[in-house]
């Protein structure tokens, strides 16, 4: 460990911005020059995740694999970051001194032409990164009600699928000339720019069907919003299978491609702003107070039960958002994916990832996507290997694995290169 | 630092000494064949019988030395992608294959909540896509590189509405099937259509379902008896079929049951027991008393692996054998995947009368083939006996 | 009429496989406030053991012993042999959880019972396996009601179970230290009954019950999947909260109320609608009766 803190001292100085712009290096390298690097290796192609499904299929090309992923991606981002880092701790002093909204954006505009330099590779990585985005939406939505707020929802899956339909419902109806309603009320140009609306008009539909769930389960409290929120889970799947109108359970499908890489990476950043934000509020603090003590909080005039209705309202919201991009995502959405298995997947995440912490959600959303797709030439023995992960896990790290932290983007894009008391990262 | 300079310079050079003789060797054109099975998931005995027909096509293949296309002789490689029963995963697979190992052409997925979702990604790619066993109508609709290897199930439904009609000469059908699952639910419409259209608005006496997973139908069960039905319908899949069967003799329900494709299973008979002696069902082949090619399939199959094949394994050879000819077919590869692709769709589409071991095929322009149904009935022994066929 | 008793047979079957499965999760979380998500997959591994010891019963015994015998032999031994699951769970998944947040040890449980339904696809492979009958089943004609011996089996055996489960919780010094330990779960060790002694024992009891609700259930419904356990868990667990925290009784009339709603709704309304009308029965029941039926006056609080 301290050998390894060691090896790595020389990059304490480096900022946010130096690591971007080594990745943004790196992918631009495997941009021009990963075809050919990779046919040196015998590679049959650019690995797609880093190597790892070829390594699992073709335990031959292991070697091959490491080596590009020294080469492509562990070298280059090393080097370049180190080397300039004296010029970009400049960068993200200038940075600092900007208001934070400016130094922000600008931070995630370079995060995204990393991100899409790198998918643009192949189109299984934009998918990849998709559903991953969509996975932190969820898991960060399901993390205001299962940590801020402390209780035990089944029903996401339920909320992901009331979104999912009435986005799709809407878009199918407004901009796509589909057999189900036939010819587009209104002129499909505009689909993408009213596309926001859309999914709003989505999670506001999960809010609202949240209602059914809140306000029976929070006139006492206690454990009875589990079965509730699971009853919701049953409620919807099979109010769903029985709407011939929307296709049963047939599905809906050719909703039209709307959820694009930008698309879906703007909604994760404006869902890690707002719920940031929300968690920070007066109100985020009230929901802490009432999960740590009822009787207190309410004593310190919180209303508990307004708080808890608008934080569930809220995750709801969330998680209808989410259902909308993943329906446009895969352009098909059928009652049967918003089962039991999607609630495992989702609950797997945000307790794995860390509860009452963006960062855990988007730890947890990460690995779990990007750990069940890696893995999938094992096929059945993956089903082993991620929940013994997943136990190991919360034997050793009981509150998952970054909990209880709050997301800090001044400290996460300071300059590095003098010393500050609290410690470099 | 230096430490890793020397780490950067040692790495440099590893890769140097890989890539000595890397320019002089050539990428070999390699036909990849991708399947998209639900190896995991609810129904792991459908994603096992694919895997295992595709890998019995490879053996065969492999012993040929390769597909031989324009006079060339091509190696072929099998991509299997799991796409655990799930919707997403199958559309994930999908354009992995398409997208990362350059498949030609690829087999499945099976179930049509997967083929549908996936067949638009194969259709967006131009890549071919043949779902073996997906039976609902979306999965080709309006998609020129989708085809599928079985016949529909607006197909289906009459075939059997007539030949209960004819067999017994009943008036009155009861219906059970699974509400949440789109194949028994989209069947059990078809079926209710044509038997009123035969009989009249109301001779269907009970339409009853439960969900996916249920195990005991003894409400609905009783509801079907006391409608006074003569025979009852039920479009299940081989674990369901057992329960219903049982449970429906258990309450005493004395008529015939008649079933659909989704009983072809090896299961089904081993599953029920005794009970299912003397029922009949409609499928795409019939193991039992088959013949020729078929035979041949079924004995090799069964030799290999230790069980008859079901209907799933049957269909997959069958659209695998249709890949290869529409391959072959394709005149040359140009080396050129996405050329190639297309080339290997239209091949495929000309295809006429080709002889499947689940029956003869062509395909209609939406890529659906025409194909006779086989009606069998289930023997003292448990065999399946080929009773009838009726073709459209 | 005979349409709503033949209904009710029905039901008393089929809720007595919610009641005894809920059972399991009741008493853990009685005793330890935990869900136990793997209690689904407890009652598959439990079904599997019962499948494949009356497998070998019936292979060396058959000639040698009457039906009921074996039937009594085969549901002690998985009984025992199932307790081991019980217990390995709580060792293996809550043990090293006790004091961290509820919902990571359910989460525990959750994969743990992935893990069993994979390990069982992947030892026992893709096929499914039919459980051997070991009464005969024979059908009854009561005045148009039809009843299998099977079924009445299955009804007694299960009030049996529930009722010595009551009495060895009312009556022993085991079942007293459990109730005080649901009662008060920091004061009964400082007594001297140690938690990891009660724990297993909860755990075992439930794996033990599970167990032979399995093999009554291969008697019923005899097609066995590694999935079998997943729906049949996640209702009964909704049956035992609906029940009342750590109230057996509760939890078993609950269970049965789940099977007659289950049964009955599709008999008034189209059966399509079944989940949603049986569904919003209970979030109507826990609006007006937010404790679930035998629930403890004080709320329960909760440890995160």
């Amino acid at each position: 460990m301290e050998k390894l803190k060691k090896l790595f001292s020389p990059f304490s100085v480096v900022p946010l911005a130096g690591w971007l712009l080594g990745g943004f290096s790196a992918v631009l390298m495997e941009y021009y020059l990963g075809d050919l690097i990779s046919y040196y290796l015998y590679l049959p192609k650019i690995p797609v995740l880093f190597g790892t499904l070829i390594m699992l299929k073709k335990p031959l090309l292991i070697p091959s694999a490491l080596a590009y992923d020294l080469i492509v991606y562990i070298v280059p981002i090393f080097l370049v970051a180190r080397l300039t880092a004296p010029l970009t701790n400049g960068l993200a002093a200038l940075l600092e001194r900007m208001p934070l909204w400016l130094a922000t954006l600008i931070h995630l505009a370079a995060f995204y032409g990393v991100l899409s330099t790198w998918a643009g590779i192949s189109d299984y990585r934009v998918l990849v990164v998709k559903l991953t985005m969509i996975s932190v939406i969820l898991t960060l939505s399901l993390n205001v009600i299962n940590g801020y707020q402390g209780e035990f929802s089944c029903s996401h899956p339920g909320f992901m699928a009331l979104g999912a339909y009435a986005s799709s419902i809407l878009t199918l109806l407004l901009f796509a000339n589909d057999k189900m309603f036939g010819a587009p009320l209104l002129n499909p140009a505009l689909g993408p720019y009213l596309f926001p609306l859309v999914l709003v008009f989505g999670g506001a539909v999960a809010a609202l069907g949240s209602l059914i769930v809140a306000i029976p389960s929070f006139r006492t409290r206690g454990d009875y919003l589990a079965i509730i929120s699971l009853a919701f889970l049953f409620i919807v799947k099979s109010a769903i299978e029985n709407l011939e109108i929307f296709g049963g359970p047939r599905g809906m499908s050719s909703q039209p491609n709307y959820a694009t890489l930008p698309v879906v990476f703007s909604w994760m950043a404006l869902c890690i702003w707002v719920v940031h934000n929300f968690t920070t509020s007066v109100l985020g603090k009230a929901l802490n107070a009432v999960r740590d003590n009822e009787p207190a909080a309410n004593s310190m005039t919180v209303n508990t039960r307004k708080t808890k209705m608008t934080a569930f309202m809220f995750g709801a919201f969330w998680a209808g958002v989410a259902g909308g991009l993943f329906a446009h995502v895969l352009r098909y959405v059928n009652p049967g994916t918003f089962g039991l298995n999607k609630l495992a997947e989702i609950l797997a995440m945000v307790y794995f990832g860390g509860l009452n912490s963006i960062y855990g959600s988007i730890v947890g959303a990460l690995s779990i996507s990007v750990l069940s797709e890696a893995l999938r030439p094992l096929e059945l023995f993956k089903w082993i290997i991620i929940p013994l992960i997943l136990i190991l896990v919360m034997i050793y790290r009981p509150h998952g694995l970054i909990s209880f932290t709050e997301l800090n983007v001044k400290g996460l894009i300071r300059p590095r290169n003098k010393a500050r008391q609290e410690g470099g990262e | 630092m230096r430490k890793l300079i020397y780490l950067v310079l040692a790495a440099c050079v590893l890769t140097l000494c890989f890539s000595a003789n890397g320019w002089t060797l050539g990428r070999e054109t390699v036909i990849k064949v991708g399947i998209n099975a639900p190896l995991t998931g609810d129904i792991p005995k459908v994603g096992e019988g694919t895997k295992y027909a595709a890998e019995m096509w490879l053996e065969d293949v492999t012993k040929a030395g390769g597909i031989e296309v324009g006079g060339k002789k091509y190696p072929v490689e099998l991509v299997i992608e799991d796409n655990e029963s799930k919707a997403e995963s199958a559309v994930t697979a999908n354009t992995k294959m398409i997208t990362q190992d350059d498949v030609m052409i690829i087999i499945g997925p099976q179930s049509s909540k997967q083929a549908i979702p996936a067949g638009d990604v194969a259709n967006n790619y131009q890549t071919p896509m043949i779902s073996p066993w997906s039976t609902n109508p979306d999965t080709t609709a309006g998609r020129p590189y989708v085809f599928r290897g079985c016949f529909l199930d607006p197909f289906q439904g009459p075939v059997l509405a007539n030949f209960v009609t004819e067999e017994f000469g009943f008036t009155k059908a009861a219906v059970l099937y699974d509400v949440a699952s789109d194949y028994p639910k989209g069947l059990a419409e078809f079926f209710k259509a044509a038997w009123e259209e035969k009989h009249g608005a109301g001779s269907v006496v009970a339409f009853e379902s439960f969900t996916t997973k249920d195990t005991d139908f003894s409400s609905q069960l009783t509801k079907i008896i006391k409608s006074g039905a003569e025979v009852l319908f039920t479009p299940q899949y081989y674990n369901e079929v057992a329960l219903i069967v049982n449970q429906a003799k258990d309450l005493g329900w004395k008529g015939p049951i008649v079933g659909s494709d989704s009983w072809g299973s090896a299961e089904t008979v081993q599953l029920c027991g005794e009970a299912c002696y003397g029922l009949f069902f409609s499928t795409h082949y019939a193991a039992a008393g088959a013949q020729g090619a078929t035979k041949e399939f079924i004995d090799r199959y069964n030799a290999k692996y230790g069980y008859v094949p079901d209907d799933v394994g049957a269909l997959t050879w069958d659209a695998l054998r249709l890949a290869q000819t529409a391959i072959e077919g394709a005149g040359e590869l140009t080396g050129d995947i996405k050329k190639d692709r297309t080339a290997v769709r239209d091949a495929l589409a000309k295809i006429k009368d080709f002889e499947g071991i689940t029956g003869k095929m062509t395909f209609t322009e939406e890529g659906d083939p025409i194909k006779c149904a086989v009606i069998v009935k289930i023997s003292d022994k448990g065999e399946y006996e080929f009773y009838k066929s009726i073709c459209p | 009429m005979d349409i709503i008793l033949q209904n009710i047979i029905n039901a008393l079957q089929w809720g007595s496989f919610y009641a005894v499965v809920s059972i399991g999760y009741s008493m853990v979380y009685g005793v330890l406030m935990l869900f136990n998500f793997a209690h689904g997959d407890i009652f598959m591994v439990g079904t599997y053991i019962g499948f494949g010891i009356a497998t070998l019963m019936l292979a060396l015994f058959s000639a040698i012993m009457p039906g009921w015998m074996i039937f009594i032999l085969v549901i002690l031994v998985t009984m025992f042999l199932a307790s081991f699951v019980g217990v390995f769970v709580e060792v293996v998944g809550y043990r090293p959880l006790r004091g961290a947040p509820r919902a990571s040890a359910a989460i525990t449980g959750l994969m743990i019972g992935i893990i069993f339904e994979t390990g069982n696809l992947i030892i026992l492979g893709a096929q499914r396996f039919s459980f051997p009958a070991l009464i005969k089943s024979q059908s009854y004609n009561l005045g148009g009601i039809y009843v299998t011996n099977v079924k009445v089996l299955i009804i007694a055996a299960s009030l049996i179970m529930m009722l010595s489960l009551h009495l060895f919780i009312k009556k022993t010094k085991w079942g007293m230290a459990m109730r005080a330990m649901s009662y008060d779960f920091l004061a009964v060790p400082l007594m001297g009954v140690s938690i990891n002694v009660i724990a297993p024992l909860t755990f075992a009891i439930g794996a033990g019950l599970a167990s032979v609700a399995g093999i009554l259930y291969g008697q019923a419904y005899p097609v066995l999947d590694p999935y079998m356990g997943i729906q049949l868990g996640w209702k009964a667990f909704v049956a035992a909260i609906l029940g009342g925290r750590g109230s057996i009784m509760g939890a078993a009339l609950a269970g049965y109320l789940l099977g007659f709603i289950e049964m009955f709704v599709p008999l008034v309304f189209p059966s399509t609608f079944r989940d949603l009308i049986a569904y919003s029965i209970i979030l109507v029941i826990l609006t007006f009766r937010p404790r679930g039926f035998f629930g403890m006056e004080h709320s329960t609080q909760l440890r995160l």
